[in-house]
C-alpha cells in the first residue's frame, strides 16, 4: 500500500510487565530456574499506558522523557521487539508483532547503547553481511555506502574492528547499517548518548538529510533537551508511560516557558544594552542575564558570538533548559496537550 | 513453485556468508583456534580412554560386547558432533540476551533462531567431530556386522535424530534465558547428563535409573535404542519393540516441540534495558 | 585463602549442580565398573573392588582438585590481564609464599568437599577400605607427595601467564594431561605396556596412582621406600625449576611496570 509507507501509527498502545520478584538477580543458576517454576508471585509494572502517536512521511518526531519514563518500550513496541498488552500498531501499513519479517523490511533501527555489528570484524564486512542478509544488489549496496561515506565519513575507520571502534564511530557504522536497505521508517533508541558534541552534531545533520532530502520518517528517543531542539520541530513529551505533549518544539517551551540563558560578565557595563535577537533579564553590576527575545531563533552558540560582538565580554557562560525545568514547567502548566492531528 | 526454491536456496546462501563472516571473526585468533581444536579432544579424552584401553580388555559390558558398546559410543559423539555444529550458540544465550542482541535480530528480515544459531561459529566441532569420526572407524573396524543399506539409513535417521534431540533439550533450556538471568552451568548440567548417561548400555543401570532416563530425560533414544536395534538387542532394550525401531523419530518430535515452544517464549520476551 | 569457600557457601545454589554431577558420576562409575567385571575375577591385578575402589577415587580427584576460582576473577590469568597481579609484589607476604596459602586453601576445601563424599562412599559400601594400617599409611604419605608435586605442575601453568598474556591452552593441556597419566579416568594398570612404560618417566603417576594403587593394595607396602624416593626427586627438581621461574616472573613484573 503506497500511501501507508512511511506511516507510523499507535493507537491507544499499552505495555504493562509482569515481573516476579529476583527474576533478574546475581547468582542465577539452578535456584533461579527452579523458582522460576515454583514461584508465583508476579508484580505489574505497567510501562506504557495509552499512548496515541501518528507520524506522517518525511516527519522527525523526538520523543522526549527521563529515564524509565517509557520512551525505549514505546520505540521496541513500535519496531515489533515488544507485544503490546491492548492497543493498536501500525508501522508501514504493518502490524509490526504480527509480520515481522515485512516490517524488517521497511524499517531500520539503530539502539545507542548495543550495536549489530560484528565486534570481531572490520566494519565493513559487517555491511557486506548485512547486505546479504537484506538481499540488496550490488549496485544498490555501493551506492548506499558512497552515500553514507560521504557525510558520515565511515572510511576513515571501515576497517577497524567493531570492538576496537570508539563511540561515535561505531555510532555511525549502525546508522549506515540501519539505513542500508533504504527504508522508509527509521527508529532510534538514544543514538547519541555518551557522545562528544562534534560527533553529535554529525549525525544529527546526517538525520536531517535524511529527512529533507530522502523524506524518510525518523523516530527516536532522547532525554536531552538540546538534542531536541536542535533536531526537531515536534516532540511528544513521554512521562509514566503517557504522552503529555505532543506538538511544535517551539510551543514546548513556550509551554514551559523556558529557555536558554546566557551570563556574561562585561568589563564596563553599557548605558544602551542592544543585542539583536536577545534581551536581558538580569543585571547585577557587570553581570548580565540574556534570554532570547519572543520569536528569536537564535541558538546559544550564535548568541555567545552575537553578545562577544557587541559587548566587552569577559566571562560568558550558557545555561540551557534541563528536562526538568522543562517537565517541571508542563506538569505546572497542567499537561496540556497541544492538538498534533 | 519456483518462488519458494529460489527463496529456500537464497536463506542458505545466506547462512553460508553469516558462516563465512563468523569464522573469520575467530581465525583473527590463532591461539583461540588451536585451544578450540584440543578442548574438543580433551572432552571426549575419558570416552577415549574407556573406549580403546578398557573396553579391549573386558569381554563386555551389561550383556553387550565390546564391539556393540562402541557402536553406542559412536553413534552418541557422531550426533553429539552434529548438535556441537548445529546448535552451539544456543548454549550462548545467556551472553545473547544479556548483550541486548535479540532485539537487533528481532528487528532484522532472517527467524530470529536461526540469527541465534548463527551467533558464533562453533570452532570446538572441529574438535568434537574429528574424535568422533575417529571413534566411528574404531568401532567400525571391530565390528562385524552385516551392513545392509536399511541399516545404514537407520544409522544416519539416529545420528540426527540424537543430535536433533539434544538439540531439543537444549533449545527448551534457552528458553530460560528470555525472562532469568541463567548462566551456561545450567546447559553444561543437560550436556554432562547427555554425556555421561547417553555413551552406555542401560543394562548396567538399575531400573529406577532407566526409567528416568528413558521417560524423563530421553537419553536412551540418543544412542542406545539406536544402537540396541541395529546390534540385534530391540527387544531386550527395556522398551517396547516399536518403540525401539521408532526411536530415531524421538528427537525430531522433541525438536519441533522445542522451537515452537521457544517462539511462543519470544513473544512474551521483555527485553533488558531502556 | 579464605575468599573461594566463602563465596561459595554464601551463594549455597551453585553448589547444587557440581554436586549432582559428582553423585551421578559416582554412580554411574559403581555400575560401570561392576558391569565390566560381570563375569572376569581378576584384570590386570585388580578385581572389581579394587578397579571400581580406584575409579570412584579417582572421580573425587578429578571433581575436587580444582576450586572454581574464575567467577571471582581470581585466577592467574584473570589478575593478569587487570593487572592486579602487581598488588601481589608489593605485599609485605612474598608472591611465592602468597601463592602457597591460596593452594593451601583451595585444597583445604576441596579436600574437605572430598573426604566428605570418601566417608559416605565407604559407609554404604560402594568403595573398600584399605587392606591393611601400613597400606593407608603409606598410600597417605604418597598422596600427600603428590599433592606437592601436582602444586608445583600447577605453578608452573600459572607462571606461564607472565610471558604470554592467554594460557587457556596450558590450563587446559595440564588438566587434561595431569588427569590422564595420573590414573584419573581409568587405573593406569589397564593402559598397553608401552604406555605405562613412558608414563614411568612423568610425574603425573606419581600423584595419584601410586597413591591408590597403594591404597586398593595392587602395589605391595615393601614397594614404599622407592616410590617416595622417585616422588621426592621430583618433588626437588620441580622446586628448583619453579624457583628459578619466579624469579625470572618477578623481573618480568618490574620491567611491564615500567
Amino acid at each position: 500500500m503506497p500511501s501507508a509507507a512511511g506511516v507510523v501509527v499507535a493507537e491507544n498502545l499499552s505495555k504493562v510487565f509482569y515481573t516476579r520478584a529476583g527474576a533478574h538477580t546475581n547468582g542465577g543458576g539452578f535456584r533461579t530456574a527452579i523458582r522460576a517454576l515454583v514461584s508465583p508471585e508476579r508484580v505489574a509494572k505497567s510501562a506504557v499506558d495509552g499512548v496515541t502517536l501518528r507520524v506522517e512521511p518525511g516527519e522527525l518526531l523526538a520523543l522526549l522523557g527521563p529515564n524509565g519514563a517509557g520512551k525505549s518500550t514505546t520505540i521496541k513496541l513500535l519496531c515489533g521487539i515488544l507485544t503490546p498488552t491492548s492497543g493498536r500498531v501500525e508501522v508501514n501499513g504493518v502490524i509490526p508483532h504480527q509480520d515481522r519479517i515485512a516490517n524488517a523490511r521497511k524499517i531500520g533501527a539503530v539502539f545507542g547503547q548495543r550495536t549489530q555489528l560484528w565486534r570481531d570484524l572490520p566494519a565493513r564486512r559487517s555491511l557486506e553481511v548485512l547486505r546479504d542478509i537484506y538481499g540488496l544488489s550490488a549496485a544498490d549496496y555501493q551506492a548506499r555506502i558512497k552515500e553514507f561515506d560521504e557525510i558520515l565519513e565511515l572510511r576513515e575507520f571501515w576497517d577497524t574492528r567493531a570492538r576496537q571502534l570508539s563511540l561515535g564511530q561505531r555510532v555511525r557504522c549502525d546508522l549506515a547499517a540501519a539505513l542500508l536497505h533504504d527504508p522508509p521508517v527509521v527508529f532510534l533508541d538514544e543514538p547519541t548518548i555518551g557522545m562528544d558534541v562534534v560527533v553529535k552534531e554529525q549525525v544529527r545533520e546526517f538525520l536531517r538529510d535524511q529527512v529533507n532530502r530522502r523524506g524518510r520518517t525518523v523516530l527516536l528517543t532522547t532525554h536531552d533537551m538540546t538534542e531536541v531542539a536542535r533536531l526537531a520541530e515536534r516532540v511528544a513529551l513521554i512521562d509514566h508511560g503517557r504522552i503529555m505533549y505532543d506538538g511544535a518544539t517551539g510551543g514546548l517551551r513556550d509551554l514551559a516557558g523556558v529557555t536558554w540563558q546566557v551570563h556574561v560578565t562585561v568589563e564596563t557595563v553599557p548605558a544602551v544594552i542592544d543585542v539583536p535577537g536577545m534581551r536581558v533579564t538580569g543585571a547585577l553590576g557587570e553581570f548580565l542575564t540574556f534570554v532570547p527575545s519572543d520569536g528569536s531563533e537564535l541558538t546559544p552558540r550564535q548568541a555567545v558570538r552575537q553578545l562577544i560582538e557587541h559587548l566587552p565580554v569577559t566571562d560568558i557562560r550558557v545555561e540551557e533548559p534541563d528536562l526538568e525545568d522543562v517537565m517541571r514547567a508542563v506538569f505546572a502548566s497542567g499537561g496540556a496537550r497541544a492538538a498534533a492531528e | 513453485m519456483p518462488g519458494r526454491v529460489t527463496e529456500f536456496t537464497r536463506a542458505w546462501r545466506v547462512v553460508l556468508r553469516v558462516t563465512a563472516a563468523n569464522f573469520r571473526g575467530r581465525a583473527q585468533y590463532p591461539g583461540d583456534f588451536a585451544l578450540a581444536l584440543a578442548m574438543g579432544l580433551a572432552w571426549q579424552t575419558s570416552v577415549f580412554v574407556f573406549a580403546t584401553v578398557l573396553l579391549t580388555r573386558f569381554p563386555g559390558l551389561g550383556g553387550w560386547t565390546s564391539a556393540d558398546v562402541l557402536l553406542l559410543v559412536a553413534i552418541r559423539l557422531l550426533s553429539h558432533g552434529v548438535v556441537v555444529t548445529v546448535f552451539n550458540s544456543l548454549i550462548l544465550m545467556p551472553y545473547i540476551t544479556q548483550q541486548g542482541l535479540l532485539d537487533v535480530y528481532l528487528v532484522r528480515p532472517m527467524p530470529v533462531y536461526r540469527q541465534v544459531l548463527l551467533y558464533q561459529f562453533p570452532l570446538n566441532a572441529m574438535g568434537d567431530c574429528f574424535s568422533a569420526i575417529l571413534l566411528f572407524a574404531f568401532a567400525l573396524t571391530r565390528l562385524h556386522l552385516a551392513w545392509t543399506p536399511g541399516k545404514a539409513l537407520f544409522l544416519a535417521a539416529a545420528v540426527i535424530g540424537g543430535a536433533l534431540l539434544e538439540g531439543g533439550v537444549q533449545t527448551l533450556v534457552s528458553i530460560l534465558t528470555f525472562r532469568y538471568t541463567i548462566g551456561i552451568s545450567v546447559f553444561m548440567w543437560f550436556d554432562r547428563m547427555i554425556a555421561t548417561f547417553g555413551n552406555y548400555p542401560f543394562s548396567i543401570l538399575p531400573v529406577a535409573a532407566r526409567l528416568v532416563l528413558t521417560y524423563v530425560l530421553p537419553v536412551a533414544f540418543v544412542a542406545y535404542l539406536p544402537a540396541a536395534v541395529l546390534t540385534g538387542r530391540a527387544g531386550l532394550g527395556g522398551v517396547p519393540l516399536w518403540l525401539a525401531y521408532a526411536s530415531p523419530a524421538v528427537g525430531p518430535l522433541l525438536y519441533v516441540a522445542a522451537r515452537y515452544a521457544w517462539y511462543r517464549a519470544l513473544r512474551r520476551y521483555e527485553s533488558v534495558g531502556g | 585463602m579464605r575468599i573461594t569457600p566463602l563465596t561459595e557457601l554464601t551463594q549455597a545454589a551453585r553448589l547444587l549442580p557440581p554436586l549432582a554431577m559428582v553423585v551421578t558420576q559416582l554412580a554411574l562409575t559403581f555400575w560401570l565398573w561392576h558391569a565390566l567385571y560381570h563375569g572376569v575375577r581378576v584384570s590386570a591385578g585388580l578385581d572389581v573392588t579394587q578397579a571400581t575402589t580406584y575409579a570412584l577415587l579417582g572421580v573425587l580427584y578429578l571433581q575436587f582438585r580444582t576450586v572454581d576460582r574464575w567467577s571471582n576473577g581470581d585466577t592467574m590469568v584473570q589478575l593478569m590481564m587487570d593487572g592486579t597481579i602487581a598488588f601481589w609484589f608489593l605485599r609485605p607476604v612474598s608472591p611465592r609464599r602468597y601463592y602457597l596459602i591460596r593452594a593451601a586453601g583451595d585444597l583445604a576445601y576441596g579436600g574437605a568437599l572430598a573426604l566428605l563424599a570418601y566417608a559416605v562412599c565407604l559407609g554404604i559400601g560402594a568403595m573398600a577400605s584399605p587392606p591393611s594400617w601400613p597400606a593407608f599409611g603409606a598410600a597417605l604419605l604418597t598422596l600427600a607427595l603428590g599433592l606437592v608435586i601436582t602444586y608445583y605442575l600447577q605453578l608452573i601453568v600459572d607462571l606461564m601467564c607472565f610471558w604470554s598474556t592467554v594460557n587457556d591452552a596450558a590450563v587446559t593441556a595440564m588438566s587434561f594431561a595431569s588427569g590422564l597419566l595420573a590414573g584419573a579416568f581409568a587405573p593406569i594398570w589397564f593402559f598397553p605396556s608401552w604406555f605405562q612404560r613412558v608414563n614411568e618417566f612423568l610425574p603425573f603417576q606419581s600423584t595419584l596412582n601410586i597413591p591408590l594403587s597403594l591404597y586398593v593394595g595392587r602395589l605391595p607396602v615393601s614397594d614404599l621406600g622407592v616410590q617416595v624416593a622417585v616422588q621426592v626427586s621430583w618433588c626437588a627438581a620441580l622446586a628448583l625449576l619453579t624457583w628459578w621461574l619466579w624469579r625470572r616472573a618477578a623481573a618480568r613484573v618490574t620491567v611491564l611496570g615500567g
